[in-house]
């Protein structure tokens, strides 16, 4: 175990905080400490290109992709720094952690050099086009069904919960390809460009007033025959891998936004007296030790160098930070008494912690529900019986 | 940044597994309860495997190692629910022994031929002390009250609530595989019951529990070993953690037992009393939730943007 920081980490760490620290004072100013993840959407587009331009847009890549092959280390500095810095969320988070790795690990060097240049700059943003209405925690019950039509694969059906189509450029798909076939086998992984005549993206609006999430409808949409990653019938086999990716490093910067979330609201509590309160010093003593075990939990299961191996950290991360940031919505809200339950402005603008009371309700949902956790984590990490699945 | 053990932290803790494993099952556990509950064989194992100078330092015939290795063998002290007072002796008094500069008895202890329990105001119990034992919720502990209060030095309490800590994940950990091999042979219905999602999912809400305990006990080895002014607040947070994970984990494997569960006859309860009396000792919850909101809250603690949090 070695758990500081390198006197060469700690100028890594002086690197990123002088540089993410200066934009957000100054050409970037006007996005410093957004919450949501649709506001200042143009702006946010060229924060991605000038991350991209001085070569901060995925530092975990390979050089030769654009990246700087950053050590474990190195990229959980840049993900504390950011969000230290108060910079919003990366609009092109999809194409930077999951597009990107799934196409380094799966894709072919043409398509490396199609994808690739264009997601690093911040130009290519990425949107997942997974989940169907008929097809929620049982993914592989997709029914969306793609052919083969002169070169080309042409799609039709719908997908909903589409973070961010609306201002995507490429959405990936998991459709079904064989006819007759059911459950994990006969999907085919697509990347389809948004803007044409075949799709169509309708925003739904969340309970945060925010629609972050769309319907996206495929009518005869089409895309070229080679922009298939992995083979006819291999869908499921990417759709899973891809999903590893998303026990990344981010997860460590998500950590210090849920520490700038923490530190808010023991403020608050100071500021309105709710921290004389006896109840609520206990459920904040609870949410430090929560955190904290988020801390080293996600240490551990990134210090596993093994990645294909799901150790128990890895398997039980999600529901516990998903579980413990829920309830620190409802602290926020404690905290904040009645004064929490008015809007900023007359169009349902949200401060910040009555968001996160709000926003935090679809932690346990997204990603894998709580009960979709614990049934993996009972079943692969127990050796409990299986649950019935579908028809696969 | 790094947050693996190295092959030979883990060579040691799998040796001392292996060796509490083979020699030291629940059948030692009903045999100790029948006959007065120490057995100086068991002690001698221990000190031939060098664990009660563990700590100790090498001048002074101990192996000179650290509250790392420690932590990790008083979990597996716990898994195996070692009832002999070696956490209390060779991990808790010994490196506050050397603290002290009181360098006396190590040679003794190492060679295992003192044991020292050690009270603190907040510990006034303590098991295998001198005089007459009390009757404790662990049928394996010789309880016995000091004469005198003990000690109010912050790091021995420290050092007795980390290694609480670590023997309630290793209890905890131990539990839960014997709830889990349960549910996966009892049937009702036509099927295991650890394939009904009631029990299926209040299982794995224990291994989230003890799975994110560990790792803290870890750090605050880790943070008392190097002595950083924080320490205290990461093995509040260890001890909290453990607890949570230890009490959550005998609650629920006694339900996923049914009336068996309720039996002297299922070793469980063995495991389940030393939680308990683990969870009360060097300070119980609220006492550690105390110190850990007088830290944040209080301002002890460094904490905003200016600060990293590692
Ligand atoms: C904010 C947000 C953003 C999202 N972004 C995207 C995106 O960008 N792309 C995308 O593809 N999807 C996205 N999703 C969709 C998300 O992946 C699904 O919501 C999720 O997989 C759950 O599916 P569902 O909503 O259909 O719920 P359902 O599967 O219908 O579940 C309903 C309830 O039944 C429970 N349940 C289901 N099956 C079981 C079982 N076997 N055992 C026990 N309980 C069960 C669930 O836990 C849940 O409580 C997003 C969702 C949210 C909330």
């Amino acid at each position: 175990m070695k758990l500081g920081f390198s006197a060469e980490e700690e100028l890594f760490r002086q690197e990123c905080a002088e540089w993410l620290q200066g934009q957000m004072a100054g050409e970037f100013r006007d996005i410093k400490g957004i919450s949501t993840l649709t506001a200042k959407a143009e702006r946010r587009k060229e924060w991605e290109q000038q991350l991209a331009a001085h070569k901060w847009s995925c530092i975990g890549w390979p050089s030769e992709w654009g990246g700087r092959d950053a050590t474990l280390a190195q990229q959980v500095i840049f993900a504390e720094e950011y969000a230290r810095a108060g910079v919003p969320g990366r609009v092109n988070h999809i194409g930077i952690e999951l597009a990107g790795p799934t196409i380094l690990a799966f894709g072919t060097e043409e398509q490396k050099q199609r994808f690739l240049p264009g997601i690093a700059a911040g130009q290519t943003i990425f949107c997942q086009g997974f989940s169907e209405p008929g097809a929620g925690s049982d993914l592989a019950s997709v029914r969306t069904k793609g052919r083969l039509e002169n070169g080309e694969w042409v799609v039709n059906g719908q997908k909903i919960w589409t973070s961010l189509a609306h201002i995507s450029d490429w959405i990936f798909v998991v459709t079904r390809t064989e006819e007759g076939s059911k459950g994990p086998k006969g999907l085919t992984f697509l990347m389809m460009e948004l803007d044409q005549p075949g799709i169509e993206v309708r925003g739904i609006k969340q309970i945060n007033g925010d629609a972050e999430f769309n319907e996206t409808f495929f009518t005869d949409a089409r895309c070229a025959a080679d922009s298939m990653i992995g083979g006819v019938g291999e869908g499921w086999k990417i759709a899973m891998g891809l999903l590893a990716f998303e026990r990344g490093v981010s997860t460590l910067g998500q950590q210090m936004a849920f520490r700038n979330e923490l530190d808010e609201i023991i403020a608050a509590a100071k500021e309105t007296g709710a921290a004389r309160n006896p109840l609520i010093r206990q459920r904040i003593a609870k949410a430090e030790i929560g955190l904290r075990l988020m801390r080293y939990g996600a240490l551990r299961m990134l210090s596993n160098t093994d990645h294909s191996k799901i150790d128990g950290a890895a398997l039980t991360y999600k529901i516990q930070w998903a579980t413990w940031r829920r309830s620190l919505g409802e602290l926020a809200m404690d905290v904040l008494g009645q004064a929490g339950e008015l809007a900023e402005g007359a169009d349902y603008e949200w401060p910040v912690l009555s968001n996160l009371f709000l926003y935090s309700r679809a932690d346990t949902i997204y990603g894998g529900t709580n009960q979709i956790q614990r049934n993996l984590i009972a079943e692969r990490g127990l050796g409990l019986p299986r649950e019935p699945r579908g028809d696969a | 940044m790094d947050f693996r053990f190295t092959d030979d932290q883990l060579t040691l803790a799998e040796s001392v597994r292996d060796y509490l494993a083979g020699t030291h099952g629940p059948e030692v556990l009903r045999r100790l309860d029948a006959e007065g509950n120490r057995d100086p064989a068991i002690w001698q194992g221990l000190t031939e495997m060098g664990l009660t100078g563990l700590l100790v330092p090498e001048e002074h015939g101990g192996l000179g190692l650290g509250l790392v290795e420690a932590a990790l063998i008083a979990a597996e002290c716990g898994r195996a629910c070692l009832a002999e007072p070696l956490v209390d002796t060779a991990f808790v008094a010994v490196p506050w022994l050397v603290r002290n500069g009181d360098l006396a008895d190590l040679g003794a202890i190492a060679a295992g031929e003192r044991q020292m329990p050690l009270p603190h105001v907040l510990n006034p119990w303590v098991a295998d002390g001198e005089g007459s034992a009390l009757e404790s919720v662990d049928p394996l502990r010789n309880l016995v009250m000091f004469p005198a209060a003990g000690s109010a030095d912050p790091y021995l309490l420290d050092l007795g609530a980390l290694m609480s800590a670590a023997q309630l994940v290793g209890l905890a950990d131990a539990m839960l595989h014997q709830a889990v091999e349960y549910a996966k042979i009892r049937t009702q219905f036509g099927q295991p019951v650890g394939a009904f999602q009631a029990l299926k999912h209040q299982l794995a809400s224990c291994a989230v529990a003890v799975e994110f305990a560990k790792p803290a006990v870890w750090r605050a080895a880790e943070a008392l070993q190097d002595g950083g002014e924080s320490a205290s607040v990461h093995v509040s947070h260890a001890k909290v953690a453990a607890s949570d994970a230890a009490v959550l984990t005998a609650e629920t494997a006694i339900q996923v037992h049914g009336a068996m569960g309720y039996t002297y006859e299922v070793d469980l309860h063995f495991w389940m009393k030393r939680s308990w009396a683990l969870n009360g000792a060097w300070g119980d919850r609220a006492w550690h939730l105390k110190r850990i909101d007088q830290a944040v809250i209080g301002g002890t603690m460094p904490i905003g943007p200016e600060h990293t949090f590692a």
